[in-house]
This record gives C-alpha cells, structure tokens and sequence, in this order.
C-alpha cells in the first residue's frame, strides 16, 4: 500500500506543471513558459498564460498546451486568490493558447469567430498533434470550443473593462486585450520578447503594420505570448526588425531563384541571430513561409 | 610517376567499392532491390549533397534539396523514403539534365531519405539522410481541394529560369493537390510524370509519386546553354498541363 501510494505521488508528479505567477501590475500576473519548441519534458509548457483578479471573479488569458497545465495553472491562481475563474479568453487559434480550456468547466470562453470556428473544425486535430508531440502529458486533455464571440469593442467582465482589440498577422486573427484600469497590453503572439518569432499560419507584411499601430497605444506593461514582461515599447520595434529581416531575404532569394536551403544559409545579422530559438524558428519560418512568398514575388 | 598516380588512383577506386559499407536495413534493401538490381552500389555522401530540416514541423510540406552534380555523367536519379506508405518520391532519367532536385514532401513518421544515382559505368551511388518529424503528413487530405476555385486554379502554375555560373535553373510550381488517396473516401489523384521539354526535344522524364506536396514546387538544373524550357505535368486522370516561358 506504501508503495502504491509512493508511486501514485509519482505519477502526479509526472503530470504536474511548476509554474509561476509573478506579478506584473495591481491584480496582475503573468506565467512564463519555456523558451523552447513543445517536447514530453517540458509537456507543452512553452507559452505565457495571463490573469487579472477583478472584485468578483479572475479573468484567465489563455489557457496552455494542455488540460493538466491549466490545472496547475488553476492550483497557483487558487494560492493567490479565492475569487473563481468564471472569464477565460483565447488569443488566437495556436494550440499552446487553447488546449487547457477543458479545465474551465464552468467559465465562458471567449474568443473571435474566427478563432471560435478554427478551434471546433481543428481543435482534433491540433490535439493529434499534440499528442505526437508531447505524448502522455497530453492524453487527458480533450478540446472544448469557446462559447462567446468575441467582437472589436469593449469588454464588460463583472464591471471591470478591457479594450477588446482585433489585428491580424501572427494568424488570421490576433486579440490583443488593453487593461486601462492598469495601463496593461497582453499582446498574444504578435509579441515575442527575445524568443525567435513562430510564423506557421503568419502574414509578415499584416504583422508589422499591426505592430506600427501597436507602437501608438498607451500602455506601460506588456505581457506577449511568449518570452518575458516588458516596460519598454522597444521590444516592439525589435520584432519588427525581425520580421523585415524574415521578409526581405525570402524577397531577395525568390529573386534570385534560390531554394528554401539556400536561402537559409545566408548570413544572418548578429542581433536577429540572438533571439532564443533562432535556429529552429528561422528554419521553420522560411520554409513555411517560402511557398507563399513563393506565389507572390 | 604518372604509373605511380594511376596505380595509388585504381587503388583508391578499388578501395572505395570494396570498403564501403552496405546498408544493413531491410526495409531499404527491400525497396532498393527493385532499382539496385543485380548492379554495385557504394556509398557516396560526398558526390550527394542533401538537405533536410533539422526538423521537420509541417510533414505535410518537408522541403529536400539533392544535388548530385559531382557524378559526372549520370543517367537515372531515384529518390525514396523508407518508412512512407508510398516509399517512391520521384525517379529521373539525368542524361540530359543534372542529378539536382528541390522540391517538397509529405513525411508519415521519422524516415531516412535516400538518394540513388546511377553513373555512367553503372554502379550505384548512394546516400542518405533522416528526416525528423513528428509525422502524420500521409494520412491528411488535400487542402486545396476543398477551395472554390479548386477546378480553375488546377494545373495553373509558374515558370521560370535563372542563369547560375556554368547551368540553367529551371524552377515551377503548379497547382495540384497530389492525393494519396490513403485517406477514407477520397481517391487517388497526382501528377505521376514530369516531361522536361527544351525546343520540343525531351530532356528528361521524371515520374513522380503522391508523396511530393500538394501545390508542388520543384526546381531542376540542366547543363545546356539554350533557353527555351518548357515542363509537361501529367496526372494519373490523364489530364496533361504544360507550363512554358
């Protein structure tokens, strides 16, 4: 009986995730995921997940790879606050921001209807893959489809309001979500702070537009969908530096003909280079993005 | 001194087919066997260049480049992978073209990528390289058949040629949604030949299989000096699509 105990102690321990709220303004925090591309190690932890704690509820900003992430993520918010998660909002239609909905038995979902009808005519198959992925952290969770659509205007949470923003770019709908009340931007994936851009479903020209107008907002924190908190709009620029860079030189190699690896052994400037993930990031993003420049130029 | 040359040159040749190692795989010897024949084989990563990912993300698109370009005279280019349902990717006639292709794949799990060229003394050269991949790209149907514009938009596609130092490139693309036909309800559907035209003279003949991607894209290079290229696409409903400059 010990040791049936012992290992099921273990077990749990397998599927738990360690993670870390840290604040990031008044009743606002943030987790941090990994710096790196999905494996069975990290189980999926690998993007930012934010909350805000209203007067009478939590309002949950993306929910993980997994169910059992938002479990945990759900056990850290329960440490910090009794108020429950009744508001969860996904970004945008990646599996890393939605997956853990399942978790939230008697929240209301929000996102776009675009993102809305991706996750219920794709959310299988974004978990098969998931599955291949990072196998076993993944065999509990099941796909559960947001219930409210989310529209370009404010949203009313419990008297507490949030400017409901909608770009494209990083996808075909990206949600980015203005807290005046704390002058906080959760800005989704169209920011990566120091973590080498994901571009599998990207429009790079409609993502740098959008972020020349995410420059003009009024903010002092910003929490993006993956790598760290920032108080500096420089981080902005920075990514847009790096998707001209990711524009220019698939341009210039269509141009002259080269093929995806060719064009993947030009030089790099140092400062792109240093982005954590830059190689395999770089290497899917010209070959993902290659087809469509490709077509275009 | 020139004896002495040749003799330390027919032994290094010697060296090289006889102490290369075979590949001891099953699953590659039995599709090899087909090709290979009663011919020799050695292994040469030298005159194969390949280029895979590091890894493969998207498996229903897995770029590969090939250039065995090294190998003078070649006459037939064959190109597999192991562990597809489809191992055949596309197998070239190279007399009068070079050993070179870039084009994308369809991966169904981790799978060595091998490359077999047949020089002109007819021994086998080749070479291999692992595609990591989650998998899971043989079993997905097509995308684009699913589009509205899907009927107009078939065998439409892009030419083009560029001028490298001492070849042609001849790189296109054409709109096809090379169904395997592996996935429940929908049939086969893809371009099985590829006809490399230059002034109404044949090239090349590639015949070609369901792996390569949807949309496919393909670049090949030729020695010749003159302009002119035309490509012929055939699929196996016995519709022909020519793409000209």
């Amino acid at each position: 009986m010990k040791y049936l105990v012992f290992s099921l102690f273990f077990f749990h321990e397998l599927l738990a995730y360690n993670l870390k709220p840290i604040k990031v303004a008044h009743n606002t925090y943030y987790v941090e995921g990994k710096k790196e591309y999905y494996s069975i190690e990290n189980k999926g932890d690998i993007s930012n997940t934010a909350f805000i704690i209203t007067k009478e509820s939590v309002i949950l900003i993306d929910t993980g790879s997994t169910v059992d992430y938002a479990l945990s993520l759900k056990k850290e918010i329960e440490k910090i606050t009794n108020k429950p998660i009744i508001h969860v909002i996904n970004t945008h239609q990646h599996p890393d921001h939605f997956l853990g909905n399942n978790a939230f038995e008697k929240a209301n979902i929000y996102a776009t209807e675009f993102v809305l009808n991706e996750i219920k005519n794709n959310g299988e198959l974004y978990l098969s893959n998931m599955n291949r992925l990072i196998k076993e952290s993944s065999y509990s969770t099941k796909v559960k489809v947001p219930n409210k659509i989310l529209k370009n205007k404010k949203l009313i949470l419990d008297n507490y309001e949030l400017e409901i923003l909608l770009f494209k770019g990083h996808t075909e709908s990206d949600l980015v979500i203005l807290d005046k009340n704390t002058k906080t931007l959760f800005t989704s994936d169209l920011i990566f702070n120091q973590r080498a851009l994901a571009t599998p479903h990207a429009d790079i020209e409609k993502w740098i537009s959008t972020l020349k107008k995410l420059k003009n907002l009024d903010f002092k924190t910003l929490v993006p969908g993956h790598g760290e908190v920032s108080y500096d709009k420089s981080v902005i620029d920075e990514n847009i530096e790096y998707l001209e860079f990711l524009h220019s030189s698939l341009i210039q190699g269509i141009k002259e003909g080269l093929e995806p690896f060719e064009i993947l052994s030009n030089e790099v400037p140092i400062k792109i280079k240093n982005y954590s993930m830059f190689k395999e990031e770089y290497e899917r993003s010209i070959i993902n993005l290659y087809k469509d420049y490709e077509q275009r130029y | 001194m020139k004896k002495i040359l040749m003799l330390i040159v027919s032994i290094t040749i010697v060296l090289s087919l006889n102490a290369e190692d075979k590949i001891e795989d099953a699953t590659f010897n039995d599709i090899a066997k087909p090709i290979i024949g009663d011919k020799k084989y050695i292994i040469d990563k030298e005159k194969i260049r390949i280029k895979v990912p590091n890894f493969a993300d998207n498996s229903l698109q897995v770029p590969i480049f090939v250039d065995a370009s090294k190998i003078k005279n070649s006459k037939r280019m064959v190109l597999f992978a192991d562990y597809n349902p489809i191992p055949l990717i596309a197998d070239m006639k190279v007399s009068n073209i070079l050993p070179v292709v870039s084009t994308n794949i369809k991966v169904a799990a981790e799978t060595p990528l091998r490359v077999l060229v047949l020089d002109e003394n007819d021994i086998w050269h080749v070479s291999t390289a692992l595609i990591k991949s989650a998998g899971g790209g043989c079993d997905v149907s097509s995308l684009s058949t699913g589009n509205d514009e899907f009927a107009e938009r078939l065998g439409t596609g892009k030419i083009k040629v560029f001028n490298k130092k001492d070849r042609k490139r001849i790189k296109a693309s054409i709109f096809h949604p090379m169904e395997t036909g592996l996935v429940f309800g929908s049939s086969e559907f893809f371009i099985n030949k590829i006809v490399i035209k230059q002034e109404n003279k044949t090239l090349s003949t590639i015949k070609t299989t369901s792996v390569i991607s949807e949309n496919p894209r393909f670049i090949f290079e030729a020695k010749n000096k003159a302009k002119n290229f035309d490509m012929h696409f055939f699929d196996n409903d016995g519709n022909e699509f020519k793409l000209a400059l």
